[in-house]
């Protein structure tokens, strides 16, 4: 949209119109006040019964909706300076039973599902493998039970070895997880804040 | 769209759903359709708070998705007119309730809250809402009406697996029957599920929304009867409203032009069976010959079949109502003297400057300054037509004529009205934050007060209550309650305006001619 005022007419155009002489006021180059006052003042509309009830509608709506769980915010960063006040508004927030936002997520895209994890297509023989692997530990963490009621000297190897073996599987397991919050997104973008922060070796010159 | 336009859904974004929706949307308002990652580069929000935020526009309908040219990844565009609704929703919720009662008003005010649900997610918070003191029957006879007569619409869902395109996004799609087809709820296991989990419901996976068209269409079916009820008296306008009742049974609702024939018996057989106005009945054919010869041009008669075969023309009823705005608004900020000129202008199309002082009787002095005034705020345009031949030295002579260009004049005053709208909303978040702790003061001091009340306390302990607030923080509360009710007042008045201009920019669209062969 052009702006207010910005049609300008040529001096012939303005010329045939009149509008040049002493009938019309003086050109200003003046930049127009922020609030220039009114020359009419306008008719004040009155609020009847339905735009009332609409007006009432509307201020309940924005506050619930301030309150419910669509309202997202950004995470506060942390002040320098804390204060008593901002501690009280902080619990005051967390403390309103804010009820959880339910998404249909199967008809939105399957990356902005919180459960989403971007899994690599796995072989089916190496799963029946992993698969097999687990019963043949099972078989061995009972062996080894027998074996612990029958002599006391070699089962702890066998039931540590067990161990280590569940605790690879939770290591992977979680390492999946860590994957979630692998965005790269998050951690490789660069801002420009640490512009300048971290000396590069650059001034010590070159090296041969 | 223009800038304002922009800004104007920004900050409504922001009242309604925070500050990480709206820089979500402000990133692609910027483009046509954008990448969640390229999203996240340019909000610098987590992946987390901008998949959050893109859940909720996509729950609210305010953003689509398709996957990309690869077919790998999705991408995200803005329902950009969408946004404007959000100021409709009182409306919204009005007509509901005059439509179809208090349970009507809470159907449309829980699809309103949560974007879209299941049937009978919005029937158990309706009932939750009151205390189960209303049968979920009743729900369910409302809902269904709601969605017969195309108020509320089914959204598509998912296509299964064997037909899917693409597996990063789902591929969406509904029958065209299904998509006004009432729900089939079950009431026990409504009543079983009310405190349960709404997975256990049948039609969980099965979304309703508001059909934002049909309000719509409503609305505009109020701005032409109120109009002819205003200029024509009650019995006209309620003649008009049996006349456009019988113009959608034949008529697509959002035929651009004009609507298909219709007759004048019709329109008597449909009186004779609904209206009680006997006035009516017994002058129909004055009436309607009032309203057909009137200068709004709300009907046109096309053939004498039937009694006269008539058609509603949307058209030139529009042009009428948006001349009739214009005109006025010059008068608001011009004076009547430059909505004469306007008038003037109009009336004669092209028109020099020395006819318009002669016209519209005004003085030379007078008639030019406001013309030019008006020039310089484009509500005229001028026309310049150069006389043949001339040539060699000194300027070739011309004639400068003064016309009208609505549709130009239109999407002018549409800025400024999205300009103003911004405007206000600015300025009721600077009230509120400004005086944020007297609202507060006066909210709870309000609710201490209804729970006295309710509990039966003497009048004394309530006024002692009352009086903690002093009389100047009294008085301050007062006038900025006062500011906030004109604010808010002047943003409905504003989407009336809007939503009237947005109308004629619809039914005056350019329509390519057709071709024959």
């Amino acid at each position: 949209m052009s702006g207010r005022g910005t049609t300008s007419l040529t001096h012939e155009q303005l010329q045939a119109l009149g509008c040049i002489g002493k009938d019309m006021p003086a050109v200003t180059s003046v930049v127009p006040p922020t609030f220039p006052p009114l020359l009419t003042k306008p008719v004040k509309k009155e609020i009847t019964a339905t735009q009332d009830f609409k007006i009432l509608w509307k201020e309940a709506f924005l506050s619930n909706m301030r309150d419910s769980s669509y309202f997202t915010v950004p995470r506060t960063e942390k002040k320098d300076v804390q204060s008593y006040s901002d501690q009280i508004q902080n619990a005051l927030e967390g403390s309103k039973d804010k009820s959880k936002a339910e998404f249909p997520w199967k008809l939105m895209p399957n990356e902005l599902a919180p459960q989403w994890k971007k899994r690599k297509t796995q072989d089916p023989i190496t799963v029946s493998k992993r698969k097999k692997a687990r019963s043949e530990n099972i078989v061995a963490h009972l062996k080894s039970l027998e074996d612990q009621d029958k002599s006391d000297e070699e089962p702890e190897t066998a039931v540590k070895k067990n161990e280590s073996d569940e605790e690879v599987e939770e290591l992977l397991e979680e390492d999946e997880e860590m994957d979630d919050e692998n965005d790269y997104g998050e951690n490789y973008f660069d801002n420009g804040e640490a512009y300048n922060e971290e000396d590069d070796n650059l001034d010590d010159g070159p090296v041969y | 769209m223009s800038i304002f336009y922009g800004k104007l859904c920004s900050v409504i974004l922001k009242q309604v759903f925070g500050k990480n929706v709206q820089s979500v949307a402000e990133c692609l308002f910027d483009s046509i359709s954008r990448s969640l990652s390229v999203i996240i580069k340019t909000t610098n929000l987590t992946r987390r708070e901008a998949t959050t935020a893109l859940a909720i526009l996509i729950k609210f309908r305010l953003v689509t998705f398709t996957p990309s040219v690869s077919g790998l990844i999705p991408e995200y565009s803005l329902n950009r007119d969408a946004i404007n609704y959000i100021l409709r929703y009182p409306r919204y919720v009005h007509l509901a309730q005059t439509k179809f009662g208090e349970n009507g008003s809470s159907i449309v005010e829980e699809l309103i809250r949560s974007g879209c649900l299941p049937a009978s997610a919005v029937i158990i918070k309706c009932m939750n809402n009151y205390d189960n003191k209303v049968k979920p029957e009743l729900y369910r006879d409302v809902f269904n009406t709601m969605v017969t007569e195309n108020y509320l619409i089914r959204l598509p869902v998912p296509k299964a697996r064997e037909e899917v395109v693409s597996e990063v996004c789902p591929t969406l799609s509904i029958e065209d029957y299904e998509v006004f087809l009432p729900p089939d709820l079950d009431l026990m296991e409504l009543m079983n599920v009310q405190n349960g989990n709404m997975q256990h419901c049948r039609d969980h996976e099965i979304f309703w929304q508001i059909n934002f068209e049909r309000f719509h269409q409503d609305f505009r079916d109020q701005v032409m009867v109120s109009a002819v009820e205003k200029k024509l008296g009650a019995s006209a306008g309620e003649c008009f409203k049996f006349i456009l009742k019988t113009m959608y049974t034949k008529t697509n609702p959002w035929q651009q032009s004009y609507s298909n024939p219709f007759t004048l018996a019709e329109v008597k057989h449909l009186i004779d069976k609904s209206s009680k106005n006997l006035e009516l009945m017994k002058y129909l054919d004055q009436y309607v010959s009032l309203i057909a010869e009137d200068s709004l041009g709300f009907i046109r008669k096309t053939g004498d079949m039937g009694g006269g075969q008539f058609v509603v023309d949307f058209e030139r009823s529009f042009e009428e109502l948006a001349y009739t705005t214009v005109e006025s608004i010059i008068t608001e900020k011009f004076g009547s003297k430059a909505s004469r000129i306007f008038r003037v202008i109009r009336m004669k199309k092209y028109i020099e400057q020395e006819d318009i002082q002669k016209e519209a009787m005004i003085p030379a002095k007078e008639a030019k300054l406001l013309a030019y005034s008006l020039v310089q705020e484009q509500f005229l345009q001028i026309k310049t037509i150069r006389k043949a031949g001339g040539g060699g030295a000194g300027p070739a002579k011309a004639f400068y004529l003064f016309q009208i260009k609505l549709r130009q004049i239109v999407k002018m005053l549409l800025d400024i009205c999205y300009k103003a709208l911004y405007n206000a909303i600015t300025r009721t978040d600077f009230e509120k934050n400004e005086n944020k702790r007297l609202i507060d003061k006066s909210q709870k001091l309000e609710s201490i007060v209804d729970a006295m009340r309710e509990r039966g306390d003497a009048e004394e302990y309530i006024e002692e209550i009352r009086e903690t607030m002093t009389p100047p923080e009294r008085e301050i509360m007062d006038n900025v309650k006062l500011r906030l009710k004109t604010l808010a007042n002047a943003e409905l008045a504003l989407d009336e305006t809007i939503f009237l201009f947005q109308m004629y920019l619809f039914h005056t669209a350019y329509r390519p001619p057709v071709k024959t062969k």
